[in-house]
């Protein structure tokens, strides 16, 4: 029978609620549950079992004897058998109730127990009070109780956390036994971890059920393994080039300050003295509608707009037109655009393409130093990227490459970047993939962001300097 | 009528001139543009080649801007939109030229002697004038005040690449020469190179030359093989497929792309490369072709060279420029009209191997072309290294234009010069290779042979390798490749 969650929200102790979750569990499909931590993936996986106080929307299907192994039930009975211990009033030591007498609880199997017990190196403890287990041996113990219940759904939360290898193995292989029978959830937190048997993956944000992945999609099961990877991992930041270090500004000085500036093509005023300043720190959104000449204002600062030799433009110490280089200018920016990727087309791998954000060129010109190499590599570390250091970059797909480019933009720690749309032309998943490398970035660095930007939806946290323009006449 | 100044030149200093040529060191560019610091630059001429110069240039911290006719400025040509659009400072000459350290003539030849006898008398005193094509210099024998500085700065690249390439962070293969009679100062070098740095080329490879080598192997790379073998091949494969009936659109599609395609394996591994990418029963059968094809043009090659050295060709064009360019103009016409211009590249699959599979006679005349203006411009003094450039190295170049819209956009993109000569070729080319073409069939252009199996003589093969590798054009390609590997292999 299909399980069926529609538009459901759910409460949980007011502390946490997950939000409009729409989800269908079908007989043949095994998922996994995946998400960041405190994302609501355990939340999910218990509703499942009952747990929370639903809001709205509606739940069914759910079949009547669902096997759930969590933390959270690992707790509540530990807190049980703590509170017998209080409740007892006679003046001897109190011993608990004894694991065998948990597992065989009317519900369970008593053959399959002693199967699974043996299985799970559980034999010499049944007769041990169930509060003198470890926390390992009684997570042991849940399952046991849980499998030998032959549930007709079985919800597991992170089971294979704090096994040793050999108890992992054989559950995984024990699982693998029931997939014909028994519906499966699990909620995993590395995709390693995935058994072979899983159909689908839900990837929960925020409380909110954020994407469904068919396992034979491979190109979102990848994009998904990455978005995963960067919503979870400690990696940070990759430090700047301390043998290419950008010469340093005055710190007096804004890193900006355009003028009055105008910008025209023939009789058309795009923009029209217009005064701009941005001091070292802040973080701008720049907005306007198509055509209002957002990307023409951030090339004056760039250096890419010719009429940047006809206004009166100070950037990172140079007033523009004074002898100074393009290349003297660019060496403080980091610059991610559609445009750029479209500029961006060339075979050369992965690590060359982060490694040319220290030269501002589209390709690598140069002869990179190792210590180039090693932080491009701890790029695609952190990207998720690992070991593709050689694939050609114009084989990656698009939100790859964005990922890559703005990889390349920060590679030398500039003082400013700039992202023009930078999820423009990405899919969903893309997107919050962008997203959360932009925040990494914005949390781990000095750097002052221009983030242009048309949807309310991709805001980014810590912007709070806002500059509109408005459509052109 | 002008003076030809290499005729003036003893033979001595003839061969000295055109023997001039060295890649230089990254090193030799370090200082950049700082002999250019606090001097102004003038452009005369805003076509493709002087606005994609002059933005380089500002964008490397130059001060640049554009001297155009008063006509020009009045009427608001192309030329002063060009400028006056990109924030530059536009002037007449009598404004400009009189301010200005270094003039930077950015016209096309045609134009030279009259613009430089109208900017002559403006600059002043030890200024610098730069050219990016000797022909003034060298065939029209241009005299140049004793007090001025001549250089030559010329970026082997339209215009378009030249901005581009300068825009991604990288630069064109350039070629910097001094007027030895023109360096009172001795300054010419140092202006030279700082010009190099600031157009980017110095990041691809920058030459030494001279006008001399420059203009003689310059025009003599471009008129055979470059654009004139090209053409000349483009016209009789196409005849020859539509004679042994093969669908026109699939004809035209495998010239039009396939001297794209075949000369890519040229430029990574010099003619060895481009054969190896047949069958051996194919690669001896594009050897013999071209062989065969080497022989019957070797006395047209050593007429254009022979032509230009002593400046027959360069007189025999300038009359046609007296003539308000009715050769050219008609020559140019002609061209629009042939088979193969008028038959869109049809609709049809063809694989990157295929094009070499299909194409043996095209490969046969890139190695023939190829080998043979190499061997003249050798054999006429010029050294290994600029006849290299101006053989093998350019013909990719040439072949993505005609890749993009046929041989008119190779026409216009390429100067009229080029394009003279090339019409030269083209016309003694045709009817000197009527006979070979009688003999040609599909098989070797357009269908592929029909063989059973790849099976070759060893001893045959062993032989045909070591024509191909030994050959000197393999020998300085290989060792020139590696410069420039240096530079950009990692792209």
């Amino acid at each position: 029978m299909t399980i069926r969650l529609e538009d459901l929200t759910v409460n949980f102790d007011e502390r946490f609620q997950l939000n409009n979750i729409n989800w269908q569990i079908e007989d043949n499909q095994h998922w996994v549950v995946t998400g960041a931590n405190g994302s609501g993936k355990s939340a999910l996986a218990a509703v499942l079992a009952g747990a929370g106080n639903c809001v709205g929307g509606q739940l069914s299907g759910v079949p009547p004897r669902v096997g759930l192994v969590s933390f959270e039930a690992q707790a509540a009975l530990i807190e049980a058998e703590l509170k017998k211990d209080d409740a007892d009033i006679m003046d001897v030591i109190a011993e608990g109730t004894p694991v065998r007498e948990i597992l065989l609880n009317g519900e369970t199997d008593p053959a399959l127990v002693a199967e699974l017990a043996s299985l799970f190196g559980l034999e010499s403890l049944l007769d041990q009070p169930f509060r003198k287990l470890s926390t390992g041996e009684s997570r042991k113990m849940l399952l046991v109780r849980a499998l030998a219940s032959q549930p007709d759904l079985l919800v597991l939360d992170e089971p294979f956390d704090g096994l040793d290898v050999h108890t992992l193995a054989m559950l995984q292989q024990y699982l693998a036994t029931l997939v014909e029978t028994t519906p499966m959830v699990l909620v995993l937190n590395r995709f390693d971890e995935f058994p072979d048997f899983i159909t689908h993956i839900a990837y929960v944000d925020k409380g909110r059920l954020e994407h469904q992945v068919d396992r034979n999609d491979a190109s979102a099961y990848a994009d998904l393994y990455q978005l995963l990877h960067l919503k979870t991992t400690d990696l940070q930041v990759p430090g700047a080039d301390p043998d290419a270090a950008i010469a340093a500004l005055d710190p007096t000085q804004p890193l900006v300050k355009l003028n009055g500036i105008n910008i025209k093509y023939g009789d058309r005023e795009l923009i029209k003295d217009l005064h701009w300043t941005i001091e070292r720190n802040q973080h701008w959104q720049l907005s306007g509608p198509n055509g209002s000449g957002k990307t023409g204002l951030l090339s004056l600062i760039t250096g890419d707009h010719p009429q940047c030799y006809v206004n009166d433009i100070f950037v990172f110490g140079f007033q523009r037109g004074s002898g100074e280089s393009i290349w003297q200018i660019k060496q403080y920016i980091g610059y991610v655009s559609t445009a750029l990727q479209w500029d961006y087309r060339v075979g050369t791998g992965l690590r060359n393409v982060i490694i040319s954000g220290f030269y501002d060129s589209i390709g690598l010109y140069t002869k990179s130093t190792k210590r180039q190499r090693q932080i491009a590599d701890q790029w695609l570390a952190l990207l998720g990227m690992s070991g593709r250091a050689d694939q050609p970059f114009n084989k990656l797909s698009y939100g790859d490459q964005r990922l890559l480019l703005i990889a390349r933009a920060m590679v030398k720690h500039p003082p400013l970047l700039i992202l023009d749309e930078p999820c423009l032309g990405l899919d969903d998943m893309n997107r919050q993939l962008v997203l959360a490398l932009i925040e990494k970035i914005c949390a781990g660095t000095e750097t002052s962001v221009i983030y242009v930007n048309h949807h309310p939806e991709d805001q980014i946290q810590g912007i709070d300097n806002y500059l509109a323009l408005e459509a052109a006449k | 009528m002008s003076n030809n100044y290499f005729n003036t030149l003893p033979l001595r200093v003839q061969l000295e001139q055109l023997a001039k040529c060295r890649f230089m060191s990254m090193d030799e560019f370090s200082d950049g543009v700082e002999a250019l610091k606090g001097k102004k630059m003038v452009v005369i001429g805003c076509g493709a080649q002087g606005l994609a110069q002059g933005m380089n240039l500002r964008d490397s911290g130059c001060d640049v801007s554009y001297a155009l006719r008063d006509s020009a400025i009045a009427e608001k040509r192309q030329s002063w939109k060009n400028a006056t659009e990109n924030g530059f400072t536009v002037g007449t000459y009598e404004e400009l030229i009189p301010t200005a350290d270094v003039v930077l003539n950015l016209t096309p030849d045609k134009q030279h002697t009259s613009v430089v006898n109208a900017v002559m008398p403006l600059m002043k005193q030890g200024a610098c004038l730069s050219y990016s094509h000797g022909f003034n210099i060298v065939e029209e024998g241009m005299k140049i005040r004793d007090d001025l500085t001549v250089i030559m700065v010329a970026p082997k690249c339209p215009g378009s690449e030249v901005r581009n390439e300068y825009v991604r962070g990288f630069g064109v293969p350039t070629l910097i020469a001094v007027h030895e009679d023109n360096d009172p100062k001795g300054e010419g070098l140092a202006l030279a190179k700082a010009y190099a740095a600031g157009t980017g080329g110095h990041k691809a490879g920058v030459l030494m030359s001279s006008f001399i080598a420059e203009v003689k192997s310059d025009l003599m790379g471009e008129q055979t093989i470059l654009c004139g073998m090209l053409q000349t091949g483009s016209l009789l494969c196409f005849d020859k497929m539509i004679e042994e009936g093969i669908e026109p659109g699939y004809a035209s599609k495998l010239i039009q792309y396939g001297w794209e395609t075949i000369t890519e394996a040229l430029k990574y591994g010099g003619v060895t490369n481009m054969l190896d990418r047949l069958s051996n029963p194919a690669k001896i059968k594009a050897f013999d072709l071209s062989e065969e094809l080497k022989d019957i043009m070797r006395p047209l090659y050593n007429k254009h060279q022979d032509d230009i050295m002593d400046g027959t060709f360069s007189s025999g064009m300038m009359e046609d420029w007296a003539n308000d360019d009715a050769k050219l103009l008609g020559w140019r016409a002609e061209t629009a009209e042939t088979a193969f211009e008028k038959t869109p590249a049809g609709d049809v699959e063809i694989s990157e191997q295929e094009y070499f599979d299909h194409g043996i006679l095209m490969v046969a005349m890139v190695r023939a072309g190829v080998e043979l203006a190499f061997e003249t411009m050798t054999a006429a003094g010029i050294v290994a290294d600029s006849a290299y450039y101006e053989s093998l190295h350019e013909t990719p170049l040439i072949a993505n234009t005609i890749a993009r819209k046929k041989l008119y956009e190779m026409n216009a993109t390429i100067s009229d010069t080029a394009e003279y000569g090339c019409y030269l070729y083209n016309h003694a080319c045709l009817p000197l290779l009527g006979d070979f073409m009688k003999g040609i069939k599909s098989d070797v252009i357009g269908r592929g042979l029909a063989v059973d199996d790849n099976g070759v003589d060893n001893a045959r093969l062993i032989q045909v390798n070591a024509a191909l590798r030994s050959h000197p054009v393999e020998a300085i390609g290989a060792t020139l490749r590696g410069h420039m590997a240096d530079m950009k292999k990692i792209v």
